[in-house]
């Protein structure tokens, strides 16, 4: 390598670019806005008397659609075929009110996971991002550092637990665990977490990870209870939860600039005949001043670069003559924040060696010292101690 | 992309045949650490897709491979030639893409009607355009070259193909009538086994996420087969699966209308109301593709679905479909619409039914078993849309065309330990009337293909076959068998058959029995208590052709492919095993009642173990005596607690012997006891 200066060169500058990406967190808070917006929608419940959940699901997909997100930035994962079921006598359409305004499985609704597919693993694998090699690309959370990710999740639960397909369970620990490992990956800048099911709040007990948000729709002890019973479907169509969340963002738009906190306090117990449960205490900015859209609605930040990939500029190497003048000062900033936290390393590893000294030097006086005597003295100075304290004392 | 477009102005073609693939493979290994994302940066979802999903797959072989694929176009052109497939006959090379759009309607015997949407596309092998396509669906594009496929078919079927009624001899219905579900097969350019069991893999997952469909569970080796001759004859580089249970529904159907230039916008396409076309009796959606050297790839998307009209006696396109045809896709070569007659309809009597609107072209087939109504719907606005209506006079009950034995499969036996396969053949003579004859050289061929999951153990030496109800010997009827056992978790069992009948025969049945596997608790489904399906067997007729040769005036990729030689096949039903199925919450039962009786067990053990009580009664008599008033208790407390001290520094002292000298030890008690003393003194005083 040192026989090619121009090597070399470059080398310096991605190490330089590297110790740049790891630095830039530390020396500046993250910039207030997000990057991206994805949605991972979950509908845990198989069979036909679970259409709710699935309704539950797809309106949910709807207003993210509605407010934004792109198909390809939403997963939606739904245990069971209720449009084209056999006992749908509205084929190819669900819906989530009796009055059949909105057909929630319009002509465009893309499903990455269903039936047997929906299970802990495959959406530990999703929101981890550990995946077969061969798993396409529609059927992943391709999310980043910058980005903000709306968790949906319905079906049946109780403590500490969620249901998927009747035969497995999600438990607390393993969501606060894929959640934890999401944000050791950098694949979330803020989570928010919304599950209506029984009990959903004993769901996020074991959360740790900071920037995330969770809402449930009832207190441990608490049923969530659908809202209506369609006849001509002949089951429930809707939850009472996503009822009343739903009831909130159709007076909504792109632009609308209703908070968090304007979300969690419209619901009502006495409408839900359950507690919602806000968990806030891992979220750091105040909730009356995020918008419901940072994760229901979507932003698509543009990132100006060299090169539509960083392998170009390996490849074109000879094209770094030509840089201009003002990426090269910008260069020589980062040389010295480089250099900075050259200093800061070593006045650290400074400090450190005096304390190893001092420890050294106390070991060396222990060990050469008769321990008896010393422990003799020691006792001898608490009994004086003693008999000052009862002489004040008295 | 843009070393596509340098090497695209390098300008004659006859240039990047030379140098092309030399300059991809040279500037692509260069730009390769990045994954193969680079070849697809469009937005869609769809086109990025399957691709990027395989991107794993070794680069450097990827490119070989790729390289490989470009000059195969040279080496293998004779070979291409000579490979003559069913189903596909295009006759001329279009130089440009192409995109044409079709429906055919079809009245059926039962009052229903049959709709079948028929969309080509073609790409030819040499593109203006380089890697782009401008009416072709890039992502099967890249999927067909990515995975070298030669043949593939997809299609998602809801519903059972009725061949008594709807026919099973014509060309429509040999090629209409899928299993039940997703049935998936290829054929790959690949030499070795390993590669195309990998590349089937990496197929099944990209096609996944292109329909949004579970075609992912076909990728273990449990699920699919390859059959050498019972489906098509090859050279064992095609894999067969199929997915009985799977779900078909919207989700499934807008991604492959995404592949059509104008999707459902316009033309023939926008008739598709998702309410309408799912609620029909038959839904089967297939996309069949076929590359080759010498025509480039060649799409076949086809919709078939099997309505049934509000009003038996008359209905009209926009009663089926609650939409109405304005006009044709602008993309599209050719857009028509075309109403299909059977013979046996009209013959009798001339007036059982009756048409409104023009046709444009009527003709009849050559063996006169149809006439065809033509519609060219560039003709149709949106002031005058095309609605073709049919009204018929009279009920009838007849029947279309019979496969020369109709087939089905059904089990035999109860319990959950064994049972039995039987697929029964039955004549359908009166209807296929002059195919026999009754002397004794006359045979009919019959070929099955029966693929059998792992769990369900098929003993293939109790094979028995009975012929118009006596046992025949195996050998008398079995012309040529290829069984390839079932392997547990690894492989399923697939049976091949070919069989010679008699013509004069009746019936036939052949009985395979089979023992009941055990699943491994986690590999039962969650709705194990419904049963497994095992996939429908294929029943095909090789010395029986279904084709239809319309005069050449009709130039119609649909009514082309009628012309191919397709020999009559027909799906027989999925069948339903029940297996034993475990008490799933048995797990749980069993830890919580026996932790209950080791709990109760060890509880009482430890109780008489340890309980002293004599020692109990004691102390609590003890305690009874003991009830003195304030002040005693008081100093007994102080006793005590002096007491304690002194134990507790002699304890200490004792301890700490050896570390310290007796002299220390003495003072320190000493002076502790001083103090102490001396703190009682003061408080007292």
């Amino acid at each position: 390598m040192a026989s090619d200066p121009k090597g070399s060169q470059l080398r310096r500058i991605l190490l330089i670019f590297f110790s740049l990406s790891i630095i830039l967190p530390l020396s500046s808070p993250s910039p207030t806005m997000h990057n991206n917006n994805w949605a991972v929608l979950v509908c845990t419940s198989r069979f036909w008397f679970n259409y709710r959940h699935m309704a539950n699901t797809l309106s949910l997909y709807r207003t993210v659609k509605r407010l934004g997100i792109p198909d390809e930035r939403i997963i939606l994962m739904l245990a069971d075929d209720m449009a084209c079921n056999a006992r749908n006598n509205y084929p190819a359409q669900v819906f989530n009110n009796e009055n059949h305004q909105l057909n929630l499985y319009g002509d465009n609704v893309e499903v990455d996971y269903r039936g047997y597919e929906v299970t802990v693993e495959n959406f530990l694998r999703v929101l981890t991002g550990r995946h077969e090699a061969s798993v396409p690309r529609s059927k992943r959370l391709l999310s980043d550092e910058g980005s903000h990710i709306l968790l949906y999740m319905t079906g049946h639960g109780g403590n500490e637990f969620l249901k998927f397909q009747d035969t497995e369970e999600l438990q607390s620990h393993d969501l606060a665990d894929a959640v934890k490992q999401m944000k050791e990956k950098n694949r979330f800048k803020e989570l928010l977490i919304m599950v209506d099911t029984c009990q959903a709040a004993t769901l996020f007990s074991q959360l740790q990870s900071p920037g995330v948000v969770a809402i449930g729709s009832s207190m441990k002890g608490e049923n969530s209870y659908s809202h209506h019973l369609d006849p001509d479907v002949g089951v429930s169509v809707v939850d009472r939860f996503t009822f009343y969340t739903l009831a909130f963002f159709e007076r909504l738009d792109m632009y609308s600039n209703a908070s968090l906190n304007s979300l969690f306090t419209s619901y009502d117990p006495t409408l839900l005949m359950s507690t919602a449960y806000y968990r806030t205490d891992l979220y750091e900015r105040p909730l009356n001043m995020v918008p419901v859209t940072n994760f229901f609605g979507s932003v698509m930040k543009t990132i100006p670069t060299d090169s539509a990939y960083p392998g170009f500029l390996v490849a074109h190497a000879s094209e770094y003559a030509t840089i201009s003048a003002e990426t090269e000062t910008a260069r020589v900033v980062l040389e010295d924040e480089a250099d900075h936290s050259k200093t800061y390393d070593q006045s650290e590893k400074g400090l450190q060696h005096i304390l190893d000294e001092w420890l050294k030097l106390l070991e060396g006086k222990l060990g050469v010292k008769d321990p008896e005597v010393l422990v003799a003295y020691g006792l001898g100075s608490m009994v004086l101690l003693l008999t000052i304290s009862t002489w004040l004392s008295s | 992309m843009g070393l596509f477009k340098s090497v695209n102005q390098l300008g004659a073609w006859g240039h990047f045949k030379i140098l092309g693939p030399i300059i991809i493979y040279a500037s692509v290994l260069s730009v390769f650490p990045l994954g193969s994302s680079l070849w697809f940066l469009d937005g869609e979802r769809f086109t990025s897709g399957p691709l990027t999903g395989g991107g794993v797959m070794a680069s450097h072989t990827f490119l070989s491979l790729l390289l490989f694929y470009l000059y195969s176009f040279h080496l293998l052109r004779p070979i291409y030639c000579s490979f003559g497939s069913n189903g596909f006959e295009t006759t001329s090379v279009p130089k440009e893409e192409e995109f044409s759009e079709e429906l055919l309607l079809k009245p059926l015997p039962d009052y229903k009607v049959l709709a079948h949407f028929h969309f080509t596309s073609i790409s030819p092998p040499s593109s203006s355009n380089g890697k782009h396509h401008h009416l072709f669906p890039k992502s099967i594009a890249q999927l067909v070259k990515k995975y070298k496929i030669r043949e593939l078919e997809l299609s998602f079927t809801q519903g059972r193909w009725n061949y008594d009624r709807w026919g099973a001899s014509d060309p429509l219905s040999t090629a209409n009538g899928k299993p039940p579900g997703v049935e998936l097969w290829a054929l790959f350019d690949i030499p070795t086994k390993e590669e195309i069991d990998a590349t089937w893999r990496n197929l099944t997952h990209s096609l996944s996420g292109l329909f949004c469909a579970s075609i992912n569970f076909l990728e273990s080796s449990t699920s699919y087969s390859a059959p050498l001759w019972g489906f098509l004859p090859n050279n064992g580089d095609l894999r067969y699966g199929a997915l009985p249970r799977e779900a078909v529904c919207t989700e499934n159907l807008t991604p492959w209308l995404k592949l059509l230039p104008c999707r459902d916008k316009a033309g023939i396409a926008s008739l598709l109301d998702r309410p309408s076309i799912y609620r029909g009796h038959y839904h089967s959606q297939r996309l069949k593709l076929r590359s080759d050297g010498l025509n480039g790839i060649v799409i076949e998307q086809t919709l078939s679905v099997v309505l049934q009209p509000i009003d038996r006696t008359s209905w009209s396109m926009h009663q089926l479909f609650k939409k109405s045809l304005t006009g044709k896709c602008a993309l599209a070569k050719s857009s028509k619409v075309f109403l299909e007659i059977e013979r046996s309809l009209v013959s009798q009597n001339e007036n059982i039914l009756e048409l409104v609107g023009e046709a444009d072209m009527v003709t009849n087939d050559q063996r006169d078993h149809s006439t065809i109504y033509q519609y060219n719907v560039e003709r149709y606005s949106e002031h005058e849309a095309l609605d073709i209506r049919v009204n018929w006079k009279k009920l009838l009950q007849v029947s279309f065309l019979q496969a020369p034995l109709h087939a089905s499969r059904f089990l035999m036996g109860s319990g959950n330990e064994r049972g039995s396969i039987a697929i029964s053949l039955q004549s359908a003579r009166n209807s296929t009337k002059g195919l026999y004859d009754n002397s004794k050289n006359c045979f009919t061929r019959v070929v099955i293909l029966q693929v059998v999951p792992w769990y369900v153990k098929v003993y293939y030496h109790t094979l028995r076959i009975y012929v118009d109800g006596a046992i025949r010997d195996a050998k008398d009827v079995v012309e040529k068998i290829n069984v390839t056992p079932s392997e547990d978790k690894v492989s399923p069992g697939t049976l091949e058959m070919m069989l010679q009948f008699p013509c004069g025969m009746m019936s036939a049945a052949l009985i395979l029995d089979f023992d009941k596997g055990f699943l491994h608790i986690d590999e039962y489904p969650p709705d194990a208590n419904q049963g497994f399906d095992i996939p429908s067997a294929l029943v095909s007729f090789p010395d029986f052709i279904s084709r239809r040769i319309y005069p050449d005036s009709i130039s119609s990729p649909l009514l082309q492919s009628y012309k191919g030689r397709n020999i009559v096949k027909s799906y027989t039903e999925v069948l339903l095993v029940p297996l034993t199925t475990p008490d799933f919450s048995m797990p749980y039962n069993v830890i919580t009642f026996t932790c209950t009786v080791l709990a109760l067990y060890f509880g009482s053990m430890v109780n008489v173990l340890r309980r002293r009580v004599s020692e109990e009664e004691r102390l609590a008599k003890s305690k009874d005596k003991r009830k003195p008033g304030l002040i005693p208790l008081l100093i007994s407390k102080i006793s005590n607690k002096v007491r304690g001290i002194k134990e507790d520094s002699a304890n200490q002292s004792q301890s700490s012997e050896p570390i310290l000298g007796p002299k220390v030890v003495f003072k320190v008690v000493l002076i502790a006891l001083i103090a102490v003393l001396g703190h009682y003194f003061f408080n007292s005083s």
